[in-house]
């Protein structure tokens, strides 16, 4: 197992269902999993530990999904995001943070995996 | 010619002019003050005509035609008295006084010999001098009475009565002293060609001496009618109007109908009346479907259908305009005088004018409605916009976890169907199932509570009790009770029982982490009141009045840490008002919030007294 397998898939969301429910299936799956409940919480785990992917929420309390990304930009760390967002216009959310991809609450167990998938064989 | 002889003859000449113009007048609008107008100027030129003529053909003027001359001139007081009579009351011992004087000196005049004694000679002077300068004063009190055109008219008049007096008394000195002769003759002539003129600008005023009268009137119901169509109301517009244009004219009253489509008729608003005017009938009506304006001096004979109506009202003259913008046929303005008017022509245009102008007024007001509905259209297709995507997102938020979770079991399941069942994986199912119900329900009371249809069958509920079980529900020491004995009233139980959930669960989630929250239900002045009070971040004043509104979120509510739409509050309103009640919230940011219900207490025991009470209050 290398060092890049081993790095977690973080998932931030506000919505404790969410987060639970979306961690659960990374482990199902066999993905290590990090998870924060909003932006700064997510900033202070990336510092701790850099995970492979970010799954992020928009729309969250202290600082939202574009506060991390501009955080992230800022401090030179190119992290690929999957946007996970239940807003109308996902695909131009993603589009404006310059995220790898995105999927819209509420969204098939499928259509998230295969978005993480093809990051990870990218 | 010399001068003294072309002013002489453009006296003359002007008195000739305003006899046609007079007479051309009566001929249009045959009211009583208009033929007494022309018998006046009619005395007059026949004089003159006949002078002109005895100088063009020189023979001289037989004694009894002279005579029948002195008979016209001394009627002219009389005939100037008659017109004053038209619209201000002279009198009857005036009137009396001045026939009966006009038969004595005419019969003196006829039977004595000549010259004249100079007794009579002053009579005569006095009499026409007397009655004039009478006249003169009626006309200036009368002219205080109306405005604009007809004002300056009247006063005209006045003044030229005044010179026709003079005249005479100038006359008479001329006989009197007849050493002064061309001193006399000038001044003679002078007054004759001013009283002319005077009576020229009273009786047949060319169009531009009326426009330049009629500007300043204009002006100033233009500079009150701008502001109008910003008024409230139309009703508050028509008002307005209305005694605009019952000052501009002059009359004691100016109503404005405004055509009804339904109804098929001009609606006018007398206070708390309407009468409606079908198009064709009555003065205003007949104005209506002629599309111009009409004057009416005899409305009982001009319309006998309704001569009772008119009779009751004292109305002796109607004059109504049609409010018109182009095609569109807006409404009629009506004003009637308890007197025709002396001014008849001038009034007509006036009154249309002013007709115009209201129907401006009145299509710039309609441009206004129509435009503060397509705003409002606009903002509840926005708000409508808002909420929509507002309640998806809230929706999809819980719908997330159901596919995922659902779909992660299922998955499980497949893979080894031997494995255990995920428990914690079912109870978020089951929990954010709940939250999808909740937020569907808090939606469709929301709809609910639009079409007024939240609270159902009544019955009897003691609010203490309710609110005992509410608390009993929230953890333990979160609830703080200050009851007194059951208050009971007639309440929709399950509506009851969601406001003061809603209102503790609103309190418990805006307060501190364990705070408690207190609850207060007593009776006061005939109502219960509850009271929920917590210690929690508060509401801005500004956010205060709009808390109850639908989807309002105070501006302090960040949406990520508490959520929920905007509709809790919104229904709670709606449930309270539904029962005739109030609801209300003292706050201060950072201090806490108060939130006071007071429902009416529907007593048991006398409940019929209770239900006239309120119709009453």
């Amino acid at each position: 197992m290398t060092a890049q397998e081993s790095a977690p898939i973080l998932v931030v969301d506000d919505d404790p269902s969410i987060l639970a429910t979306v961690s659960e299936i990374l482990k199902f799956e066999g993905y290590p999993v990090a998870t924060a409940s909003n932006g700064a919480e997510a900033l202070e785990q990336i510092e701790r530990q850099p995970p492979s992917l970010v799954l992020l929420d928009m729309r969250m309390p202290v600082l939202d999904g574009w506060g991390v990304a501009r955080r992230l930009s800022e401090q030179g760390r190119r992290l690929p995001i999957v946007v996970m967002t239940a807003a109308q216009d996902a695909r131009r959310w993603a589009e404006e943070i310059g995220a790898a991809g995105y999927v819209a609450k509420p969204f098939d167990l499928s259509d998230l995996l295969d978005a993480i998938e093809r990051l990870r064989t990218d | 010619m010399s001068a003294d002889a072309l002013i002489a003859f453009l006296g003359q000449a002007i008195y000739a002019v305003v006899f046609v113009v007079v007479a051309l007048r009566a001929f249009r609008y045959r009211t009583r003050p208009a033929v007494d107008t022309v018998l006046f100027f009619g005395a007059f030129s026949l004089i003159i005509v006949e002078r002109w003529l005895a100088g063009l053909l020189r023979f001289q003027e037989p004694s009894w035609l002279t005579q029948v001359f002195t008979v016209m001139v001394l009627a002219w007081p009389y005939l100037l008295l008659r017109l004053v009579d038209d619209f201000a009351s002279v009198p009857g011992y005036v009137m009396r006084a001045a026939e009966a004087g006009l038969a004595i000196l005419a019969l003196a005049a006829f039977f004595t010999p000549r010259p004249v004694p100079a007794g009579l000679l002053v009579a005569i002077v006095a009499y026409i001098a007397g009655f004039q300068m009478y006249d003169a004063v009626k006309f200036v009190q009368e002219a205080r009475r109306t405005a604009g055109v007809t004002r300056r008219r009247m006063q005209a008049v006045a003044a030229g009565s005044l010179l026709l007096g003079l005249l005479i008394v100038l006359a008479g000195l001329q006989l009197a002293v007849p050493g002064l002769a061309p001193i006399w003759q000038v001044a003679l002539r002078l007054t004759t060609l001013l009283s002319a003129l005077a009576y020229f600008a009273g009786f047949a005023p060319p169009v531009w001496l009326r426009r330049a009268w009629q500007e300043p009137e204009l002006r100033a119901f233009l500079s009150r009618a701008a502001s109008l169509p910003r008024l409230p109301t139309t009703e508050a517009i028509v008002a307005s109007l209305e005694q605009g244009a019952a000052a501009s004219i002059g009359a004691p009253m100016a109503s404005i109908g405004l055509w009804d489509e339904e109804a098929g008729a001009i609606r006018f608003k007398f206070g708390g009346d309407t009468f409606d005017v079908p198009a064709g009938r009555f003065i205003s009506g007949r104005a209506f479907t002629l599309q111009r304006a009409v004057l009416s001096t005899h409305p009982a004979r001009d319309d006998p259908a309704n001569a009772g109506l008119y009779r009751r009202h004292g109305s002796v003259a109607i004059l109504a305009a049609p409010i018109t913008v182009g095609v569109e046929r807006l409404g009629i303005l009506r004003v009637s005088a308890p007197r025709a008017p002396v001014f008849a022509d001038e009034d007509l245009v006036l009154v249309q004018l002013l007709a115009d102008q209201a129907a401006v007024i009145l299509e710039s007001r309609a441009l206004i409605d129509e435009a503060a509905r397509v705003r409002a259209r606009e903002e509840a297709t926005r708000l409508k916009d808002d909420f929509l995507s507002a309640a998806a997102h809230d929706l999809k938020t819980p719908l997330t976890t159901l596919v995922a979770q659902a779909q992660l079991l299922e998955r499980r399941a497949r893979r080894d169907p031997t494995v255990p069942a995920d428990a914690a994986g079912i109870e978020r199912i089951a929990r954010e199932a709940i939250r999808l119900r909740d937020l569907v329900m808090e939606l469709l009371d929301a709809s609910r509570a639009e079409q007024g249809g939240l609270v159902g069958q009544r019955e009897q509920v003691d609010l203490v009790e309710m609110v005992r079980e509410v608390c009993g529900q929230v953890p333990e020491g979160r609830c703080i009770l200050e009851v007194l004995p059951p208050i009971v009233g007639e309440y929709d139980r399950a509506r009851i029982l969601q406001l003061i959930t809603n209102l503790v669960e609103n309190a418990l989630k805006y307060s501190p982490p364990g705070a408690p929250v207190t609850v207060r239900v007593v009776e006061r002045d005939g109502e219960a009141h509850v009271e929920v009070q917590d210690r929690g971040i508060g509401i801005p004043a500004a956010d205060q009045p709009h808390v109850f509104d639908r989807f309002y979120r105070a501006s302090n509510v960040d949406d990520r840490r508490f959520a929920g739409m905007g509709l809790g509050l919104h229904i709670c309103h709606n449930i309270v008002t539904q029962h005739g009640g109030r609801i209300w919230v003292e706050s201060e940011p950072d201090a806490g919030s108060t939130f006071h219900v007071a429902l009416p207490l529907a007593s048991a025991t006398v409940p019929q007294v209770r239900r006239e009470a309120g119709v009453t209050a």
